[in-house]
């Protein structure tokens, strides 16, 4: 039972893969990521006032891993916009329903895939703290749960993304509406610290994604941290699924 | 119904409809196809061939009725349905990037996850759509003709024992027509073929049974020699009188075993059309009722029912117009 639903999962997860790694958008998109990414860790280190292991926490590293996470919420709907809707417009989504592959095994492997390049990117970027352990920088805790953190931000920005792929077979539209969607996350972290009732504002931080995120930045993650993050992702696979069924026409 | 007789039948339709918000796109659609056959299925543009045969195949559920494949209720059991049936849909499915060898063999191994035999059936189907000579090409690179082959070669893999073909020939020069109607001929011995179309002259060419649908209603069904005439068929006679008088109609309804009459004024003659359920001549009946009443008779012919007759008269707008008051 599980070895045929992995074996379908793997099969589309390759030709995600192969489609994806044999299309140039993958390293263009790679490029200017690590371009971005390595020109705000280089600014941040150069101002840095004096190099010792704390500063360069404080100043470098964590708010590194915050601009990442701008440049992230860019590209992660750039890789999923097409995921879904394409098939729909190519009309392959058909071939798809009458396979033996089921809803989960088309939404896994394609949250698979996205995933894999994310993380391939996110890769060539640790060379920055990298080159600061040659110079002596130790403090790795820090930047294990900043990646960690990084990844599982993704894969809720992946999740969300997929859904919005599954909405529309224009992948304009459903780029759109993925970055508005995280916009919207986005802006509950706001509204909760414009808010009176400390209840309230409570929640609406706990629904957004920069709060947790934070956690994991600053090094100080709880299981609650990851258990949204899950619960996240579990919900928007849910929706995506619900979608693809209802868009059986 | 006895078992047997069910099991003749490899696809089943009882009284099914589909709704789309704001159209009706299937009205109580009931018809059956032969196991072994080769069914045509007629219609205009948007008379729901595409809308049915997605519902045969469990692609989208219909708003009610049934549909049996080999007896066996779709929307009960989608899953042996599914394993029966190759489907072309209307747009072909193709991944541009693949090559075609690497399409049919992915499409093949997604179409055979519980399967633990390693099959190299996607090779012969290769060669059976005359597709070796381009399977190390990209798809995106292959002419019309060749990609359509490569859709029909998609919905034999696994060689399922029916095949239901969306407009297989549609978009194609007469030289791939030609081909393409040759691969569907040939395959009519190994498997029921159901294939959609609004080219009538194909009808005739490979069908053994036909389907005529308008407007989501079923209009004719069966074997396509007993619908061209024979002994339930209609026939059609044509006439061309000076003097209509629209008295007649209910002399000519009461007197004649008369489906349909159709009255269309051109110039000063008025042409009828008669449509007449049975297998007699009634050209004499009909002649000695119009001259009996004085409409000067300039012309009467029997036509013989061909396909692309009862196309039209099946499809004809019912011509208020045309019509003498
Ligand atoms: N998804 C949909 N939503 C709403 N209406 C639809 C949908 N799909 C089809 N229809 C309508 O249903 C009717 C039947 O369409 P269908 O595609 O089945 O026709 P068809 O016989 O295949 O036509 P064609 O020869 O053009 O392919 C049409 O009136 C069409 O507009
Ligand atoms: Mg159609």
């Amino acid at each position: 039972m599980i070895k045929t639903w992995l074996k379908g999962t793997s099969l589309l997860y390759k030709k995600e893969i192969k489609d994806s790694f044999l299309s140039p958008f993958v390293y263009i998109l790679s490029g200017l990521f690590i371009a971005l990414g390595g020109w705000v860790f280089f600014s941040l280190l150069v101002s840095a006032k004096n190099a010792t292991e704390a500063t360069l926490t404080a100043s470098v590293l964590i708010p590194s891993f915050s601009l990442y996470r701008f440049i992230l919420m860019i590209i992660c709907p750039l890789l999923t916009m097409r995921l879904l809707s394409e098939e729909k417009k190519n009309h392959t989504i058909e071939l798809l329903y009458l396979s033996d592959l089921n809803n989960s095994q088309i939404i896994f492997s394609k949250f698979l895939s996205s995933l894999t390049i994310v993380v391939f990117m996110l890769g060539l970027t640790t060379l920055f703290p990298a080159i600061l352990g040659f110079s002596g920088y130790s403090d790795w805790g820090v930047v294990l749960s900043g990646y960690g953190g990084l990844v599982l931000l993704c894969m809720a920005y992946i999740s969300i993304g997929l859904f919005a792929s599954s909405l529309s077979s224009n992948y304009v539209i459903c780029l759109v509406l993925a970055i508005f969607m995280m916009l919207g996350l986005w802006f509950l972290v706001l509204s909760a610290g414009n808010t009176d009732n400390y209840l309230v504002g409570l929640i609406l931080r706990y629904f957004s994604e920069t709060y947790h995120f934070e956690s994991f930045a600053r090094g100080t993650v709880r299981s609650f941290n990851f258990v949204y993050f899950f619960s996240f992702v579990t919900f928007f696979m849910f929706l995506t699924g619900k979608s693809l069924n209802s868009r059986r026409w | 119904m006895d078992g047997g007789h069910a099991l003749d039948k490899a696809i089943e339709l009882i009284n099914v409809s589909k709704l789309y918000p704001g159209v009706s796109a299937l009205t109580d659609v009931t018809f059956s196809v032969k196991k072994g056959s080769v069914h045509g299925f007629l219609g205009p543009n948007g008379a729901g061939k595409s809308t049915t045969m997605n519902i045969i195949t469990g692609l989208i559920p219909p708003t009610g009725g049934t549909v049996k494949v080999f007896g066996e209720d779709v929307q009960a059991n989608p899953e042996s349905a599914r394993r029966k049936i190759g489907f072309l849909p209307e747009h072909a499915p193709l991944y541009e990037n693949m090559k075609v060898s690497e399409y049919l063999k992915f499409v093949q191994s997604i179409n055979s996850l519980r399967s633990t035999v390693n099959s190299d059936d996607y090779l012969e189907t290769l060669e059976l759509c005359g597709l070796t000579e381009v399977s190390h090409r990209l798809i995106k690179n292959l002419s019309k003709g060749f990609r359509q082959r490569v859709a029909i070669a998609q919905a034999l893999i696994g060689r399922p024992e029916i095949v239901i073909l969306d407009e297989p020939t549609v978009g194609l020069d007469p030289k791939a027509i030609v081909e393409i109607r040759e691969l569907i001929y040939s395959l009519r011995e190994k498997h029921t073929i159901l294939l959609s179309t609004h080219i009538l002259h194909e009808v005739n060419l490979i069908c053994d049974h036909i389907t005529i649908i308008n407007k989501g209603i079923i209009t004719s069904t069966g074997p396509i020699h007993e619908i061209q005439g024979g002994e339930e068929g209609t026939q059609i006679i044509l006439a061309e009188v000076l003097n209509w008088k629209d008295e007649l109609r209910p002399v000519l309804f009461r007197d004649l075993p008369l489906e349909d009459l159709l009255v269309e004024k051109s110039g000063s003659d008025t042409r009828l059309t008669f449509k007449l359920k049975g297998k007699d001549d009634y050209r004499g009946w009909i002649s000695d009722i119009l001259v009996k009443n004085q409409c000067s008779l300039l012309q009467l012919s029997k036509q013989t029912v061909d396909v692309e007759n009862l196309f039209k008269s099946a499809t004809a707008e019912k011509p208020t117009k045309g019509r003498v008051q």
